[in-house]
């Protein structure tokens, strides 16, 4: 390998006969007068050096090239390999051109491809061809993980790729970008093993109902779960937020979060909700205001002066008193708050608290809090909010030398469809606070970790304040061109993003000043619905199957003359509903797949 | 631009009017063609590209060697220079290999002294007997089927006379089958047979410019016998979309495979190419002698003052 061509102090091209260069591949270069020189190739290329460049592009030529392979002649022979190599830092003179190029041993290069002590290091995979440099490194750096590909599972050759937790302080915030089918899943799933393994407090949000870490991954050599370092918490199932600690905003954030709110409604609960209201205070104001309402001020006062229960009479004066507190607020105002907030209720949103989550937290692990993503939003604006504060007074009393408040640990807060959290132009929920936290979460050590497809969606602000970032495989030009503007990315890289197998990304982070491309490792666990769709008809429909035959075994044979009562006894024995019309087609599938005999005979058919 | 010198800017006028006046003065295509035919110059063919059947078949008799060959000088002004040849033979089968011939030499260390004109008909005859030596050694080794040489058959007849019939009488008796392939055409059979009907301003004319645009792509013209150079049977084909045809030499008595090499030829030339087939092509790169090569041997092997030596004023005015 040499350096030809006219070079540059940034730039040079180098060549190789045997080499095929490899993109991101670190290459010394043996500058007689400026010593040895890092660069990274930026650009592969071979071609032959015999056949014209404009050959091979026309059908014919094609044809030609083809006719020559029959003659004996392979195009790799005369094959030349080119890289463009970019230079890590820029040299102070153009290199010099001729002089040899050659591989880097780990030791060359260690401070670019490790950053940090590897113990605070989160290990996200690989840096992608780096076998050779791999050899040369400590034992105790190889084969650190496991890397899944072409349906293998294998220790890697690689160098590993850690993320330092250490420098969170400096760079705290982490975007996860691609399309779909890129990767991500598995890479946030990957990051937070890595939270879990350092025991690093955490909450993630999780809209898919997905990130499940109990269950270890079948195919791999050495199995691992995190059942207990991670708890799971279903909105309104285990979780839920106390009604009583709900400020007027939090209210109205969660009722909207619902269906937006009209004008009228917002003052409606303004003027509504009390101090010191409970659920329970709050909806029975609510529903006798609207009772009053619809009975309308004549027809109370009529009732009061009829004889009837002291309970009753009670009723009708509150009924009259309410009309007289909110004379203005329209019925269909009240009505529309009502339901609202029927329907959060009925989440079970409101009989649970986040206690669980905060001991979670405390405890050092993962919690992980699924819902339906309009619920998720509305809860989550009153979950960050509460533990952000929480964090927030804990420190700030540390700073002004109180240490009075309770303990609040660091932690981060990731999730996926991070667009629909802080969307940008237009107001969700759980935007304010994500943009807060993303401002000023430094300094609080609360660091987000958010996973998108669509950058282009995501609050500017947001976005601006996400140091690191992976990038996984991106199709969408705008998202394209988002990421460009955000990162280091190279155009090179750029140009590479929609084609980027699954699993690959390049990592652009301030702490390593340029764009690495990696490929996330092979998760210790698994999704609980990996499982293809297909396979879960084909095994429920097996498994029904084998049921069937269990239990029609007593019974065979059965012909036409016991038929109904055999339908009558396997319903009874499987708590199935077969009809005659059904068993039989269900016999008949036994009977196709050869799982049971069938003879006719002129009483009708047999099951054997 | 520069005031024109008015007599430059007439005499090109003139020169420039009476080339115009040629071209016009050319017959039509299908004029030119019927002609031909009515003076049996030769026969039109069109050519078809080998199958990989057909294709196979030449390798299992031994497949297709090229040759080509190479000259460069380096230095001042004669004689202060040095010439340095290079032929290569290669089989197209790569397990097989290739054969390199080269000279070095110089008019200063020469033992016969001669002038420059003589030198340089030396030179290019030493070209054609190294590659006729390259084509040789690759005959021993190989036993191809067919050898390609870059250049007319009838230039090695002339300018290695010895070697080209120990060539041409090895490849007869094995029925190895002897290709020239000419990119400039500099014969004139066919306006020296149409003499008396050409206009006057078109005659003599060589036959690339008689032919120019007039055959179809893949078309070729067979020369009839007796009418090419002694002993040896030649076509024209237009093996590309250039429209400049190119020359197929071979010795009269294997004039049997005409056709089949014309086919040969057109398989393996790029449709968008100048004509040549694409393993002369290859063959050629290889063998080329780079004034960076001669720079890099030059420097090594005589030092920086000898090249100084022997740079030419010119040369060092521009650098
Ligand atoms: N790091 C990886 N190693 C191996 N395969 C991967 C990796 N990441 C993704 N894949 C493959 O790609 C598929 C889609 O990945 P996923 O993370 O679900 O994509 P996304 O969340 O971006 O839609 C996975 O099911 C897996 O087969
Ligand atoms: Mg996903």
């Amino acid at each position: 390998m040499q350096v030809v061509g006219l070079t540059t102090p940034q730039e040079v091209y180098v060549a190789s006969k045997d080499r095929k260069f490899r993109i991101n591949e670190l290459l010394v270069l043996e500058d007689p007068y400026q010593g040895n020189l890092i660069g990274e190739v930026v650009e592969s290329n071979s071609y032959n050096r015999f056949i014209p460049l404009s050959i091979g592009s026309g059908i014919h030529d094609a044809d030609v090239i083809e006719s020559l392979k029959h003659l004996g002649y392979s195009i790799s022979e005369d094959e030349i390999n080119i890289a463009k190599v970019k230079l890590l830092t820029e040299a102070n003179f153009p290199v010099v051109t001729g002089c040899p190029v050659r591989l880097p041993t780990f030791d060359e290069v260690r401070g670019y491809l490790l950053k940090g002590k590897r113990e605070d290091g989160f290990l996200l995979g690989e840096i992608k061809n780096t076998e050779e440099t791999a050899a040369t490194m400590e034992d105790e750096l190889k084969g650190l993980c496991e890397m899944y590909s072409r349906g293998k599972i294998y220790k890697t050759r690689n160098v590993p790729f850690f993320l330092d937790l250490r420098s969170f302080q400096q760079y705290p915030h982490i975007g996860v970008f691609g399309g779909s089918g890129s990767g991500k899943s598995f890479g946030l799933r990957v990051i937070m093993e890595e939270v879990m393994k350092h025991r690093f407090p955490a909450l993630m949000l999780d809209p898919h109902y997905e990130m499940e870490f109990s269950e270890s991954q079948d195919n791999t050599m050495e199995k691992k779960d995190f059942k207990d370092d991670f708890r799971k918490f279903q909105i309104g199932e285990h979780i839920g937020v106390e009604f009583l600690h709900l400020s007027r905003g939090d209210l109205l954030a969660l009722l909207s979060a619902v269906s937006p709110l009209t004008e009228a409604m917002a003052s409606a609960i303004a003027e509504l909700h009390l101090r010191g209201d409970t659920y329970l205070s709050f909806s029975n104001r609510l529903e006798l205001l609207i009772e009053a309402l619809e009975m309308g001020r004549p027809r109370v006062e009529q009732a009061l002066r009829q004889d009837m229960e002291p309970m009753e009479k009670e009723k009708y004066k509150k009924l009259r008193q309410l009309l007289e507190e909110y004379q203005n607020i329209p019925l269909p105002s009240v009505q529309g708050i009502a339901w609202r907030l029927r329907r959060l209720h009925n989440s079970g949103l409101f009989s649970r608290d986040i206690k669980l989550v905060k001991e979670a937290m405390m405890q050092g692990k993962l919690a992980v809090v699924q819902g339906p993503i309009w619920l998720l939003q509305v809860f989550s604006t009153y979950l960050l909010s509460n533990v952000y504060r929480q964090r927030r007074d804990y420190k700030d009393g540390e700073l002004k030398g109180e240490a009075s408040g309770e303990y609040f640990p660091p932690f981060i807060i990731a999730t996926d469809e991070a667009h629909n959290f802080a969307p940008k132009g237009r107001d969700a929920a759980t935007k304010d606070i994500i943009t807060e936290i993303a401002q000023e979460g430094r300094k609080y050590g609360v660091f987000l970790v958010l996973a998108t497809q669509r950058p282009t969606l995501l609050d500017e602000t947001v976005t601006a304040q996400l140091n690191t970032k992976v990038i996984f495989r991106t199709v969408r030009a705008s998202d394209i061109a988002t990421i460009t503007e955000e990162t280091d990315i190279k155009t090179e890289e750029a140009r590479r993003l929609p084609y980027l197998p699954s699993g690959d990304a390049f990592m652009s982070s301030p702490l390593f000043g340029r764009t690495v491309a990696i490929r996330v490792r092979f998760p210790h666990t698994r999704s609980p619905h990996t499982q293809n769709p297909l396979d879960e008809i084909q095994i429920h429909r097996e498994t029904t199957e084998d049921k069937l035959l269990e239990s029609i075994k007593p019974h065979l044979p059965i012909y036409a003359a016991n038929f109904a009562r055999a339908v009558e006894e396997i319903n009874r024995d499987t708590g199935e509903n077969y009809q005659v019309r059904t068993l039989k087609a269900a016999l008949d599938t036994l009977v196709e797949k050869g799982k049971l005999k069938k003879q006719t005979s002129p009483l009708g058919d047999i099951f054997l | 631009m520069l005031e024109l010198n008015m007599d430059l800017k007439n005499k090109f006028e003139e020169a420039a009017k009476a080339m115009q006046l040629r071209l016009r003065q050319k017959p039509s295509t299908q004029v030119l063609r019927n002609m031909i035919l009515e003076k049996g110059i030769g026969s039109f063919n069109q050519c078809e590209r080998l199958n990989y059947q057909e294709l196979s078949n030449i390798v299992e008799k031994g497949g297709i060697v090229g040759v080509d060959g190479s000259t460069n000088n380096t230095g001042g002004p004669y004689p202060y220079l040095l010439t340095l040849q290079q032929a290569l033979a290669k089989v197209c089968n790569q397990e097989k290999g290739h054969v390199t011939i080269t000279d070095a030499f110089s008019p200063l260390t020469m033992i016969a002294s001669m002038g420059e004109e003589e030198y340089r008909e030396f030179v290019k005859e030493n070209l054609a007997c190294l590659e006729v030596k390259a084509a040789i050694a690759a005959f021993e080794q190989y036993s191809p089927r067919v050898i390609l040489l870059d250049g007319s058959l009838v230039r090695y007849k002339i300018e290695a006379a010895p070697l080209w019939e120990k060539l041409k009488n090895r490849a007869l008796s094995q029925n190895t089958i002897l290709v020239g392939i000419v990119e400039g055409i500099s014969t004139g059979v066919i306006s020296e047979c149409l003499k008396d009907r050409l206009p006057k301003s078109g005659y003599p004319a060589s036959d690339w410019e008689i032919l120019f645009g007039l055959l179809q792509v893949g078309e070729m013209l067979e020369i009839a016998p007796g009418l090419f150079k002694e002993g040896f049977r030649t076509c024209f084909l237009r093996s590309s979309v250039d429209p400049k045809p190119i020359g197929i030499d071979l010795p009269e008595e294997q004039q049997v495979y005409l056709t089949e090499v014309a086919n040969l030829v057109f398989t393996l030339t790029p449709r968008d190419g100048r004509g040549i087939p694409l393993w002369l092509d290859i063959i050629d790169k290889n063998v080329r002698i780079s004034d960076t090569i001669m720079e890099g041997l030059l420097s090594t092997y005589m030092g920086e003052e000898y090249v100084e030596f022997l740079k030419p004023k010119r040369q060092k005015r521009e650098m």
